[in-house]
């Protein structure tokens, strides 16, 4: 146990100055959101159905096979933050910030599920994504470091409110963002491998294996829901997986356009790799979703361009403020919603079959 | 729970920060098996737990649970799920950076 009770203004303890490489350390309060859901209902899944698949996956997670993995070694050559352009700086930052959040914020979820639980299987699997999650984020935080930003995990202190989430938007959520970050991590992995000059920063190689731990996760996911078929089958829960689908791919673009210098200095076209990602996870998803997004169809990139030019429109009215900024931000709104409702109205894919084992390994 | 009134109750709670190499981790459990619901709020007392690099902290506090309302609660429900976009990986950093 330890006392502390030397707060400086910052909340943060002071780094170790001695560090050659240190610089004027600048602190980001972590604020995680905190979720409860239902769990009951959690306790009530009856793997019996997928018990050879899931014994055989929590195995293979307890092995626990990135174990050596997340640990700095001859490859890993700290970037020359002091001599790196700002904007791209300030960029790569907050590319590792929001990675780091998510990673933390993941692991907080799964610790929470399996601290809650009482089902001995689920209370397993959760135990072990929580590991994962923590471990990521601790790699991105040393990261972090390097950069001379320093996490303020003082959060627990402050007044922090319970939000909801049914269990199966959690699943579905999840799931997608498990893929999604397979697919980013391998995409961005394979990139540089044919542009090692690209190589911005050291953490990007780290991305082969790591990128193992986010399609696991998402396998565990896909197992969940194949518990109850209705999850993925009813006809209220294909409406409510296709709006995850559409929310999840559009959200993702949108985000990596506010990052032009961070993938401009990764020789990455924006439109390219968010087509290539989507692409990726929309094949993945067809493991377990009944209805796919039709990407190839031309309302799709013409609709996303519409909605990610109304919420530039949005981000430009909230700077504004005042009036002329709320006219604005109700204008944006309204376009931006048109927009999803175009995305949302594109018929979906369905002639892919879901096999009933449908495990699968990664392979991009 | 009333309608519309909050209770506080207050709970011992161990935290848990965890600032190392390995893992980044904070968790608060409950020790009086208290457990929380959709909008309750938690405030864990005292200075802030401050796990310095390569620190794991361990200890025992008390926190008040600020029970939400029974409003509060079905609001919390009926519109929590319309932030699950959260969940979503990229999601967390908001806007344009200049």
């Amino acid at each position: 146990m330890n006392a502390h009770t030397d707060v400086n203004a910052a909340g943060i303890i002071p780094e170790n100055s001695d560090d050659s490489t240190a610089m004027a350390t600048e602190t980001t309060l972590l604020d995680p959101r905190f979720y409860t859901t239902d769990f009951d209902e959690m306790d009530k899944i009856d793997v019996t159905p997928v018990r050879k698949e899931w014994d055989e996956m929590i195995a293979a997670m307890s092995a626990d096979p990135n174990k050596g993995h997340f640990k700095k070694n001859d490859e890993w050559n700290t970037p020359d933050w002091e001599a790196m352009d700002p904007k791209l700086k300030a960029e790569l930052i907050d590319f590792l910030v929001s990675s780091l959040t998510a990673e933390f914020s993941g692991c907080v979820l799964y610790k929470e599920m399996k601290r809650r639980g009482n089902n001995p299987d689920i209370c397993a699997l959760f135990q072990l994504m929580a590991r994962d999650e923590a471990r990521h984020a601790g790699f991105i935080n040393d990261a972090l470091r390097e950069a001379g930003v320093a996490v303020n995990l003082g959060f627990l202190t402050k007044a922090k409110k319970y939000t909801y989430f049914r269990p199966k938007f959690i699943y579905y959520a999840t799931y997608l963002s498990e893929k999604i970050g397979y697919a980013r991590y391998i995409t961005i992995y394979r990139h540089l491998e044919k542009n090692p000059d690209k190589m911005i920063h050291p953490i990007f190689k780290w991305f082969e294996n790591w990128c193992n731990d986010e399609f696991s996760h998402g396998e565990a996911f896909a197992l969940l829901m194949k518990t109850d078929p209705k999850l993925t089958n009813s006809f209220v829960n294909k409406l409510w997986i296709r709006f995850f689908l559409v929310a999840v791919f559009s959200v993702m673009c949108i985000r990596d356009h506010l990052r032009p210098e961070f993938h401009k200095a990764l020789g990455i076209d924006i439109d390219w790799y968010d087509r290539e990602v989507l692409r990726k996870t929309s094949d993945i998803s067809k493991q377990i979703f009944p209805v796919a997004i039709d990407l190839e169809n031309p309302r799709w990139e013409k609709n996303l361009l519409k909605l990610r030019q109304a919420s530039a429109a949005m981000d430009a009215a909230r700077r504004k403020g005042g009036i002329a900024g709320a006219f604005g931000k109700v204008g944006a709104g309204a376009r931006a919603g048109l927009a999803f409702a175009s995305l949302y109205l594109i018929p979906v894919k369905t002639d892919h079959v879901i096999e009933e084992d449908s495990r699968m390994v990664p392979s991009y | 729970m009333g309608l519309f009134t909050k209770e506080k109750e207050t709970a011992p709670c161990e935290v848990e920060v965890s600032h190392t190499f390995d893992s980044l981790h904070a968790h608060v459990k409950f020790l009086n098996g208290a457990t929380i619901n959709p909008g309750d709020e938690v405030l864990v007392h005292g200075a802030p737990v401050l796990a310095g690099y390569g620190e794991i902290i361990i200890e025992e506090r008390t926190a008040t649970i600020t029970r939400a309302s029974m409003v509060e609660q079905v609001w919390t429900r009926m519109t929590g799920d319309l932030e699950c976009m959260e969940l979503a990986e990229f999601a967390f950093s908001e806007g344009a950076l200049s």
